[in-house]
């Protein structure tokens, strides 16, 4: 047909347009011919749709939409001839290149269609014929004119590779059109064959395909040789299905390693290849075998994840999940096998069977499968939009991991390696730490449910397996039934105990930070306090990697606030002021993303942060923490500010709430407070006054406060501390208008009893605040006058300076003459830096998770002199009072040890130093 | 006034040769109270004037003075300041008054001049005027009652480095200078025509001690003190600046070395091997290597300057301690009789 319309349509171009009906007419044929094709494939097929596989039909229908892709664009092509369109012509050209390639992978042959050859002829031809024609060349439009030469370059080179097929097909140009016919019933012939139960028949036919290609032309047998390899190999997996006698090991690793080693190229699915390997775990010979393609199975089901940042599908989670178990079912079964990363198993290891006595190595890693399919949970929960039901579905899914974490551990154990078996106990606190008592019941009930539920399920997927008739059929030795302990905490406690005996040194560390994050959820100040300090982690935690510092962050935090529940503001600041003190609260915790001003982030810092956000419901209320440090803050501030009214700048407690006081105090209208700062503000206002009882109604209005457990009992204390401090700050503020203060006047103010308000006064006078003393028989306050006037204020500044002017030049000999080295003078600055009170907003040691990292480098130094770390350890603070002892001789000392580093005994290990009322 | 020129000149053709120091700054009564009123007027603001007079061999005789208007921060007016000058300059030639520039005065708040403006406008003036000095007046001190007249000028070592910009600690050493030598004080001896002096002690003989000073009996000195160690405070500050500046140079220094060292034993190593080999050793000395490039040492003149300060305020606050203490006495012993 084309060849006709070849050999008329080679010089005038007149003629096309009745052409173009001999076209229709011919594309008509040809669907004709397809339909034909169609309706005999179902008339033979009809009976043996049934059993077929869904697998295979997928295939088959994809290599007929291919081929029919291919014939519509030479159709394409053929118009666009016509009308002398070379542009499209292009783009078609272009088009047909990419299908042939598909058509390739789909047909698995090297054998190239001759319907692109034709098309290929076709092209050449009007190529020829056009270039001939000058005239019509000039009349061309010039982007037609460039398609046309780029097209002519193109085509040169693209028929270069298939120059004998051309030339065959010039030859005998006849011929080819049975040949397409051919191929149709080749095809035909593909299909129907792949529905065969028969081996023989296919047998049969496909010599009969070969008969066929000797007859048409003898040069093709290569091809069609070819074709029948790539069927045949096909046909292996029905094999494999039909006859378990036949199948032996050694086909089976043959074709598991041909699987395999497509992994990753382009153009292999991924789901097929998962597909493919699932299908030969079930025809897997021995146990060692099965492991080893399910292994191969899981990564390939890795592979599904399309890219980083994005997780993988839910479905295939949780087949890989169920993946495992089977392995873990294998490995319990026959403890001979061992699986192992660090030796490359022997080529046939995975021969021995079941019956085989010695060690059969397997190569495998069982903690990083099962950390990655961790990941690849707390991914899923990351991307997943948090407010959705999918989220709490996908929560739901938590037991299944912890079950197969748990039993990974159990076989761990048992085997010995307890190195990985900390690290998979790693992956279990994780997921528990942060639980409540109360999510974690709900948890504990969500898998006894999910059990009685999945036991049905069960019992269908047994069958199921029993149904595909794997060969190594393997029991389920492995409990798919969560043992939780009654308490979570008992939980946390078994875990740990294990992971602090073998766990390497980031695993302890995570696992301690984890646990004192559960200490602090459970209130147990503490002991969350304790294990702080003994850890040390301070010191170390700026080495470790982002997520254990974020992680570090979120246990303070949670120290914080379990500091502020207990009642111990002082501490509870300690904790969360270095936490404010940057303004990057969101960014510290990995709660979102918190948006500077200054630089810019570059979309690479951006991808890199998005990876590292926590899932919404690990959070820690920002709200309610940002309430507690700003309560804990005001607290400590306002009788500080009170106290040191004549000189505010020396000593402040909490930067940031300074700060906002003053952006608040700058207000010309203070309108009703709505968010939390104004809530704080507003109290503070208050409680400035001394007005205990407006400080604690706009505090109590906060709505976070129920979002704490024992509410009344917090708000309780609060009330309590309220008033405390409120009575605190009208003594500091108006002591100097009094001579004398009556201790019931006192009571009927602030709402306290005689004792409490006798031991805060008494506490004030020990701690020389308050210049006054008792006057027991009266029941009275008697103030002394002890202001110091400015110029004694002033020269005991400057007392202060040159007590540090002359350590530093001290330290500038000692330097000089090479006394004690250079670092002990750097060590000691962070002493000269607190006196100097110069620490500039406290430039944290929390760890700083900006991506600048690397260029704060050469300036941490300088952040480490700058101060304040949120807890003194043990050791830093003997240090520092080692330190301010031997510089004691300056009589400086005396003035600058009110900053306080003298403290009582429980404040010292948690507190600030400079978290203390001087 | 006539006699007094005609001797200048014979002195100053006589001693051209011979530049004998400067010995003593003689002013004219006028010219002192000229500057007073003019200081004390626009007080707390600072003001400058020019002094004019004749340099006479050991002895710079100021014979006269007029006001600079008050400077403001603006290229045009600062052009104008120099217009205002020079006409003024030429107005005074015009009547025949000395209108050669000796130097210049101006006011400060406790003693607090020692900066590195004042040695910028010293060595402006130095490089016309052989000899200049600076008349420094502090209205508050002169509060308490002192007259706070203090006529200033560099030391020539100290010129002479400052004109290099070179303040090492080497250098320093090689000329023996400290910061006690960076100014020079000059006595002021107040000069009075006879006609004047005759006046005056027709005067005083009519009036015997009448008239009391109160000034001098004034007890609240409380905020010059205060002010004076809140300064001092200031200070402190800058010098603990400059130390650290200093022990960062230090720091480094060390580093380099230690890297320096490193460098040499490396590249001795080399060449031992080199030598084993039988090839020529590298040079020992790389200047194209940046750890062998000097860290420039910080420069000492600030730190003198502050400490120079340091001084004197320590002195004001003695001195004032002192007086306070005596007249505390007093008053007590007044109060007991």
């Amino acid at each position: 047909m084309a060849s006709k319309f070849w050999t008329q349509g080679g010089s005038d171009t007149e003629e096309e347009e009745t052409d173009i009906e001999d076209e229709i007419e011919n594309g008509g044929a040809g669907e004709t011919t397809a339909a034909a094709a169609g309706s005999r494939y179902l008339q033979t097929n009809a009976s043996d749709s049934d059993d077929s596989d869904g697998q295979k039909r997928v295939v088959r229908s994809a290599k007929d939409k291919r081929f029919e892709e291919m014939a519509s664009t030479v159709d394409q092509m053929k118009n666009a001839m016509k009308i002398n369109d070379w542009v499209s012509l292009q783009e078609s050209f272009d088009k047909i290149n990419k299908q042939l390639e598909k058509v390739m992978r789909v047909t698995e042959s090297d054998r190239v269609p001759n319907l692109y050859i034709k098309c290929l002829v076709m092209l050449e031809d009007f190529l020829a014929e056009a270039l001939a024609n000058k005239e019509a060349k000039k009349k061309m439009s010039s982007s037609n004119h460039k398609a046309l030469n780029a097209m002519k370059q193109k085509l040169k080179k693209n028929n270069k590779q298939y120059e004998e097929l051309i030339n065959k097909y010039r030859e005998n140009p006849e011929s080819e059109e049975e040949k397409f016919e051919d191929e149709d019933e080749d095809e035909d012939e593909d299909e129907s064959g792949s529905e065969l139960e028969d081996p023989s028949q296919i047998a049969a036919e496909s010599s009969d395909e070969d008969d066929e290609g000797e007859d048409v032309d003898d040069d093709d047998a290569d091809g069609a040789w070819e074709k029948k390899l790539s069927k045949k190999e096909k046909l292996m997996d029905r094999e494999f299905k039909k006859d378990p006698s036949e199948i032996t090991w050694d086909t089976v690793n043959k074709k598991f390693k041909e699987v395999v080693a497509a992994r990753g190229r382009k153009g292999t699915g991924k789901f097929e290849q998962v597909e493919q390997l699932t299908f030969l775990t079930k025809v897997a010979k021995t146990p060692a075998q099965k492991l080893e393609i399910l292994f191969s199975v899981i990564s390939a089901q890795f592979d599904v994840n399309p890219g980083l940042s994005g997780h993988m599908p839910i479905n295939v989670w949780k087949k890989c999940v169920q993946n495992m178990l089977v392995i873990l079912d294998i490995l319990v079964q026959y403890p001979n096998i061992v699986v192992d990363d660090m030796v490359e198993p022997d080529e046939n290891e995975t021969q021995k069977g079941a019956d085989y006595d010695g060690t059969i190595r397997v190569w495998g890693n069982l903690v990083a499968f099962l950390e990655r399919i961790d990941n690849e949970f707390f991914k899923s929960l990351q991307c997943i939009d948090p407010h959705t039901r999918e989220y709490v579905e996908r929560l739901r899914d938590e037991p299944l991991f912890l079950v197969l974490a748990q039993n990974v551990q159990e076989y761990l154990e048992r085997i010995g390696d307890l190195k990985s078996a900390a690290k998979v106990a790693l992956r279990r606190v994780e997921l528990v730490y942060y639980k409540p008592q109360e999510v974690y019941d709900a948890m504990r009930q969500l898998a006894v449910l999910s059990e009685d539920g999945e036991k049905d399920g069960d019992e269908t997927k047994v069958e199921e397996t029993r149904g595909t008739s794997a060969f190594v059929v393997t029991p389920e030795l492995v409990s798919r039934k969560l043992t939780f302990p009654e308490n979570s905490r008992a939980l946390m406690d078994i875990l740990v105990t294990l992971i602090y005996k073998s766990g390497d040194e980031r695993t302890k560390a995570r696992a301690m930070l984890c646990d004192i994050y559960h200490h602090a959820l459970f209130d147990e100040f503490s002991i969350a306090r304790d294990l702080l300090l003994m850890s040390h982690l301070q010191d170390t935690i700026q080495h470790m990697d982002v997520s254990t510092q974020i992680l570090f962050n979120r246990a303070m935090a949670q120290v914080g606030l379990c500091a502020f529940r207990v009642g111990l503001i002082a501490e509870g600041h300690g904790c969360l002021s270095e936490l404010y003190s940057g303004g990057r609260v969101k960014e510290l915790l990995a709660q979102g993303v918190s948006q500077s001003r200054y630089h810019e982030k570059t979309p690479e810092q951006e991808r890199l942060e998005r990876r590292r956000q926590m899932p919404y419901h690990m959070h820690i209320n920002l709200e309610l923490l940002e309430a507690v440090h700003l309560i804990c803050a005001m607290l400590l501030e306002v009788p500080n500010m009170a106290a040191n009214s004549l000189d505010a700048k020396r000593k402040v407690i909490s930067k940031t709430f300074r700060r906002l006081l003053e952006v608040s105090e700058r207000q010309p209208f203070t309108g009703p407070p709505e968010n939390v700062r104004d809530h704080v503000m507003a109290a503070t206002r208050a409680l400035c006054k001394g007005d205990f009882q407006k400080a604690f109604d706009v505090i109590n209005s906060l709505d976070v406060w129920k979002l704490l457990r024992n509410r009344e009992s917090v708000l309780e204390m609060l009330k309590a501390k309220i008033k405390e401090e409120a009575l605190r700050t009208y003594l500091f503020t108006y002591c100097s208008s009094y001579d004398t203060l009556g201790l019931d006047q006192l009571t009927k103010m602030f709402d306290l009893s005689d004792a409490q308000i006798h031991s805060i006064v008494s506490k004030m006078l020990v701690n020389e605040e308050l210049h006054a003393s008792w006057d027991q028989p009266t029941r009275c306050i008697i103030f002394h006058d002890v202001e110091y006037s400015r110029l004694q204020a002033l020269a005991f500044q400057l007392t202060e300076k040159l007590s540090i002017l002359a350590e530093s030049n001290e330290r500038a000999v000692e330097a000089r003459f090479g006394g004690g080295g250079l670092d002990l003078p750097l060590r000691r600055r962070d002493n000269q830096e607190y006196a100097a009170g110069t620490s500039g907003g406290g430039g944290g040691r929390w760890p700083d998770l900006s991506y600048n990292q690397g260029r704060q480098g050469s300036s941490g130094r300088a952040a480490y002199t700058g101060g304040g770390r949120p807890l003194a350890l043990g050791q830093a603070s003997r240090d520092r009072s080692s330190q301010s002892r031997g510089t004691g001789g300056y009589s400086g000392r005396a003035g600058s040890g009110m900053r306080g580093y003298q403290m009582d005994a429980s404040a010292r290990m948690v507190s600030l130093s400079r978290g203390v009322r001087g | 006034m006539a006699n007094s020129m005609a001797r200048s000149f014979l002195q100053v053709a006589a001693t051209e040769e011979v530049a004998s120091p400067l010995r003593v700054v003689q002013i004219e009564g006028l010219v002192i109270l000229k500057i007073i009123k003019h200081c004390k007027e626009f007080s707390p603001a600072l003001v400058t004037g020019q002094l004019l007079g004749l340099d006479v061999g050991s002895v710079l005789e100021v014979t006269n003075c007029f006001p600079f208007p008050i400077r403001e921060e603006d290229e045009e007016i600062e052009a104008d300041g120099a217009n205002y000058q020079l006409e003024m300059m030429r107005c005074l030639r015009e009547v025949n008054v000395d209108n050669n520039t000796v130097g210049w005065y101006q006011s400060t708040i406790l003693g607090s001049y020692q900066t590195v403006e004042l040695i910028e406008t010293f060595t402006n003036y130095q490089e016309n005027i052989r000899r200049c000095v600076c008349i420094i007046y502090d209205p508050s001190r002169s509060n308490q009652g002192v007259l706070a007249l203090k006529a200033l000028k560099l030391s020539d070592s100290f010129m002479e480095l400052y004109r290099a910009n070179n303040f090492t600690g080497e250098k320093l050493r090689e000329k023996n200078l400290s910061w006690v030598d960076i100014f020079e004080e000059i006595p002021i001896k107040v000069s009075n025509s006879a006609l004047i002096s005759a006046f005056m002690t027709e005067l005083e003989s009519d009036t015997p001690v009448t008239q009391c000073d109160y000034d001098g009996l004034q007890l609240s000195t409380k905020p010059y003190m205060e002010r004076n160690v809140e300064f001092l405070i200031e200070c402190m500050d800058d010098l603990s600046m400059e130390q650290q500046k200093f022990q960062f140079y230090y720091r480094s220094l060390s580093r380099q070395q230690a890297q320096q060292q490193a460098w040499l034993q490396k590249r001795r190593t080399e060449n031992m091997a080199r030598k084993a080999a039988g090839e020529e050793p590298l040079p020992e000395e790389d200047p194209s290597n940046p750890i062998f490039k000097p860290i420039p040492e910080p420069s000492r003149l600030e730190s003198f300057l502050v400490t120079n300060q340091i001084e004197n305020y320590c002195n004001q606050i003695n001195g004032v301690a002192g007086q306070n203490f005596n007249r505390l006495y007093l008053m007590k012993s007044l109060q007991d009789n």
